[in-house]
């Protein structure tokens, strides 16, 4: 953040602070003020919509660590939150556990799934790697088939809501705070291990491999860390995506949904939680402003009854369209942004960016 | 003998689609995950020929085969030469923009229902009867042959042709060959054309077989595993790679599990990956990026 | 005099926008001459020859200042194959061969000048010619060759597109002296007979001053001298710091140590 003049920091202490000036607690405070009123003055569908993009927005910031910050590339992250979702799934038609058993259940599945899904992290690179775990998808979407078939829930698994003791979680409300815990709560953990030395060593793991080695970071418990703690807030992501919506099946976990996600990377900027956060809200809002903007616009008839075919086309189209003219993402917008009011009347001519 | 059969018709289809994933990536080092819509684009193309030129089937297969090919060279131009310099994932990540882009443009054109293009040709599809009492269609008959002669037609022109010779030294040192004069973004857009009329290929005799829904993209992304087994950049590896894959995945399916059939070239993907990285004849490179 | 066939006018060349590599370099070199660029390591001498033969996006490097002139044309900030279809060839310092292509191959890959049937067999002709070696080793990997063989498939790749300019880049680097003797007496030769002229970049002034014509020296990034050879092989500071030799008398590690003295260019 460039502040214009007269920030100056006096202890390490205080350069790792997460909000440090006088500015920075006010705006955290209006924002959390925000977030708290928002459920007393939104819709029922504002509400459904700000929870699909909790829901998301813990995925995205999952996939950042994993591929902006450790540069580990993954196409296989809705396996993942199959992983969490089935975890819960299988666990409650089996035995009938109750939420706290299955939550940290679907966390411990992610995190091993992690190691798996890390392991040939420590061989491949960059295409490969991404296309190891474009396979490893295919495996868990797979089984989670494999186990509906056999068991006999060839449409799905209907979940009951969480309950605490005589609580149920179904309100819309109660469901937004949990959320908006769970993604603050994300926010938080991941912005703590950035600024730590497992942050730096991802850092320096992505810019470059070999010279992070010689330099003593042990490179592969680093990446597997990576692979692990992404797959663990994953797989707590499509456990509480079962929960909300009370339904678990297979078709939602397409390759698409993989695409979804690394278009939130890639979209709100690679290296970036801010970025996983835009993204995030990008590709949740998406398809309502697209099917607004059909509704608006004079299109021919057969578009509006193929709305999904018409959501294919835009994302797709909006994908390519960052990739060749934003390749920074919403983030590189937002601080071009930015940078035009605090430096005003001065311009910042941006410098040619190391490429990756 | 019918697995045999089945084992050689998947793998002629396989490798078929492979071929355009080796052309691309042996030139460009960018993996294109479109290959797959991009192929049953071409089969969608030769519906709307094929009512077109009613009355004139081979004109019509003829120009859904070359309305692919200038596809593919169009891709590159309109889109892939803009990512020069950006590194090999972005341009990756774009093929798979393209692919979903694709998707959607296909459904909205021709809706999802299942097309059979082989009435609108008017033609048909006998099954012939080989020894053992083994069964082929005429239709898959025609794509191992089609294999076969896309195969050899590749080969010579890679290895015998000059414009052959320019395009492996594109692939290799890409600043060496336009020192030398070669025009990168032609060859470039050469490769594209050629991967997707390969692919197109694929994807009309796969339709006129068996008819045509949008689900045809799964198996342009089940025959990368094909490519990838023999090496992402050796075509005789994606031969070699798709044979391999078709064994195993017939005899899994007939002995084990049906349902096996879409994740069986994945798993075969993990074990290579595991043992040999770059594919039975690739070239061991960094694996790293561009 | 006639008009020079390569003229840089204080050219300026800068790596990812921000890394000034060489600055106000000017030299020219007239048909049918020899001309040699002198410096130590990471003096420009390479960046210098890829503002003439262009660069690629991926180099992520531009010709920020001043022009670069061929027979009369401006060619700086071009993509590499229109400089090469204009007749200026690079030999380049690394990379110079296709390593997975046969001698034969490589010879056949460029694409050259003047088309018509049977141009590219006529060049690849010629590159067998200059250097008999190749012919023998025809159907090998370029991989698979020696130093000094893959340096002869460079230049005779080079020549088999069919340049007016051929700029070769440490033409001596990692090759025994008699077989850089025998490439630089070639070179002679090529030049006489086929009316091509060098622009050589060498870190060996050695080989340098006895090849070329005209001599040029480079020094970070900017021009400090030029002249014949004669009259660089007499200059003091040529001598001291180039060709290794001190003014005769013998000098003990002792005194390196202290030693400084300043370089003048204007001698």
């Amino acid at each position: 953040m460039p502040f214009a003049s007269g920030y100056f920091r006096t202890s390490y202490a205080r350069d790792m602070r997460l909000v440090d000036t006088r500015a920075q607690v006010a705006s955290l405070a209006l924002f959390l003020l925000a977030a708290a009123a928002f459920p007393l003055l939104a819709s029922s569908f504002l509400l459904d919509l700000a929870n699909q993009f909790f829901l998301a927005a813990i995925g995205a910031v999952a996939l950042m660590l994993l591929t902006g910050y450790a540069g580990l590339i993954s196409l296989g992250h809705a396996g993942l939150l199959a992983a969490g979702a089935f975890t819960v799934g299988i666990l409650f038609k089996e035995v009938a556990a109750p939420f706290w058993i299955t939550l940290p259940a679907a966390a411990v599945a992610g995190a091993l799934l992690g190691v798996i899904f890390g392991l040939p992290s420590l061989r491949l690179r960059g295409l490969y790697l991404a296309v190891s775990t474009l396979a490893l998808h295919f495996v868990v979407v797979y089984l989670g088939g494999e186990y509906e078939t056999k068991r006999g829930f060839s449409t799905g698994i209907v979940i009951d809501p969480p309950t605490l003791g005589d609580f149920v979680v179904t309100d819309p409300h109660v469901w937004y705070f949990v959320l908006l815990v769970a993604a603050a709560g994300t926010v938080w953990l991941s912005l703590n291990l950035l600024r730590g030395k497992t942050g730096r060593a991802w850092r320096a793991i992505r810019d470059h491999e070999t010279v992070a080695e010689a330099l003593g970071i042990n490179v592969p418990a680093h990446k597997l860390a990576a692979f692990v703690v992404s797959s663990t807030l994953t797989a707590v992501a499509g456990a509480l995506f079962a929960y909300y919506r009370g339904f678990v099946s297979v078709e939602a976990f397409s390759l698409f949904l993989s695409i979804q996600y690394v278009a939130m990377v890639i979209i709100g900027g690679m290296g970036s939680i801010l970025g996983a956060l835009l993204g995030a809200a990008f590709v949740t809002l998406f398809p309502y402003v697209i099917e607004y903007l059909l509704g608006v616009l004079p299109v021919p008839a057969a578009f509006t009854n193929q709305m999904f075919a018409v959501n294919y086309a835009a994302f797709g189209l909006a994908m390519a369209l960052f990739l060749v003219f934003e390749p920074g993402g919403l983030v590189a917008i937002w601080r071009r942004l930015r940078n035009w009011f605090v430096l005003w009347p001065f311009k910042q001519r941006p410098l040619a960016v190391t490429r990756r | 003998m019918q697995l045999l059969v089945n084992i050689i018709v998947l793998a002629s289809i396989y490798a078929l689609i492979a071929c355009g994933y080796v052309l691309i990536y042996r030139t460009s080092r960018v993996l294109n995950l479109a290959h797959g819509e991009l192929m049953m684009l071409a089969a969608y193309v030769l519906v709307a020929t094929a009512s077109l030129f009613a009355g004139h089937p081979v004109v019509a297969l003829a120009a859904a085969a070359l309305l692919g090919l200038v596809v593919g060279a169009l891709v590159y131009v309109a889109l892939m030469r803009r990512l020069t310099g950006e590194g090999v994932l972005a341009a990756v990540l774009a093929t798979v923009a393209l692919g979903v882009l694709l998707r959607g443009v296909i459904v909205l054109f021709w809706s999802g229902q299942q097309r059979y293009p082989i009435e609108s040709l008017g033609w048909s599809n006998p099954t012939i009867t080989l020894i053992g009492d083994a069964r082929i269609s005429t239709a898959s008959a025609t794509l191992v042959l089609t294999t076969f002669v896309v195969y050899a037609g590749l080969l010579l022109f890679l290895r015998f042709t000059r414009w052959g010779v320019r395009m492996r030294a594109a692939g290799q040192n890409p600043l060496l060959a336009a020192q030398r004069g070669i025009r990168l973004h032609g060859i470039y857009a050469a490769a594209w054309g050629l991967s997707t009329f390969t692919g197109g290929l694929a994807g009309i005799l796969l339709a006129i077989d068996a008819g045509l829904t949008q689900t045809m993209a799964v198996i342009g992304l089940k025959a990368f595993p094909a490519a990838l087994v023999g090496g992402l950049d050796s075509l005789l590896g994606a031969a070699l790679g798709a044979l391999i894959v078709a064994v195993a995945e017939v005899l899994l399916i007939y002995y084990v599990d049906p349902l096996l059939a879409e994740v069986v070239p994945f798993l075969v993907l993990i074990a290579m990956l595991i043992v040999r990285p770059w594919g039975l004849f690739g070239t061991r490179e960094e694996l790293d990026r561009v | 005099m006639s008009e020079p066939l390569l003229q840089l006018e204080k050219v300026e060349v800068a790596y990812h926008r921000v890394v000034t590599a060489v600055q106000g370099i000017s030299l020219h070199v007239a048909p049918r001459q020899i001309v040699a660029l002198l410096g130590t390591n990471g003096a420009g001498k390479t960046t210098t020859l890829r503002a003439v033969s262009g660069f690629l996006g991926l180099d992520d490097a531009r010709v920020t200042e001043g022009a670069v002139i061929y027979r009369g044309e401006r060619i700086e900030n071009r993509a590499p194959h229109e400089i090469t279809a204009r007749g200026v060839v690079l030999v380049p310092e690394r990379d110079k061969v296709f390593p997975n292509l046969t001698v034969a191959e490589n010879l056949i890959a460029n694409v050259p000048r003047r088309r018509g049937a049977g141009a590219t067999k006529r060049r690849s002709e010629l590159a067998y010619e200059y250097f008999p070696k190749l012919a023998e080793l025809r159907g090998r990997e370029a991989g698979y060759l020696s130093g000094g063989e893959r340096q002869m498939l460079a230049i005779g790749a080079a020549l088999a597109c069919g340049p007016e300019l051929l700029l070769v880049d440490e033409l001596s680097l990692g090759l025994a002296p008699l077989v850089v003797y025998d490439l630089t007496q070639r070179l002679r030769r090529i030049r006489d007979e086929q009316g091509i002229a060098v622009l050589l970049v060498e870190q060996n002034a050695g080989v340098a001053l006895r090849t070329a014509d005209y001599a040029y020296v480079l020094e970070n990034g900017r021009m400090v001298l030029d002249g014949d050879p004669e009259r660089l092989a007499a200059h003091e500071d040529i001598q001291e710091f180039y060709l290794g030799q001190s003014r005769g008398e013998r000098r003990s590690y002792r005194e390196v140590k202290q030693y400084r003295r300043s370089r003048r260019w204007y001698g």
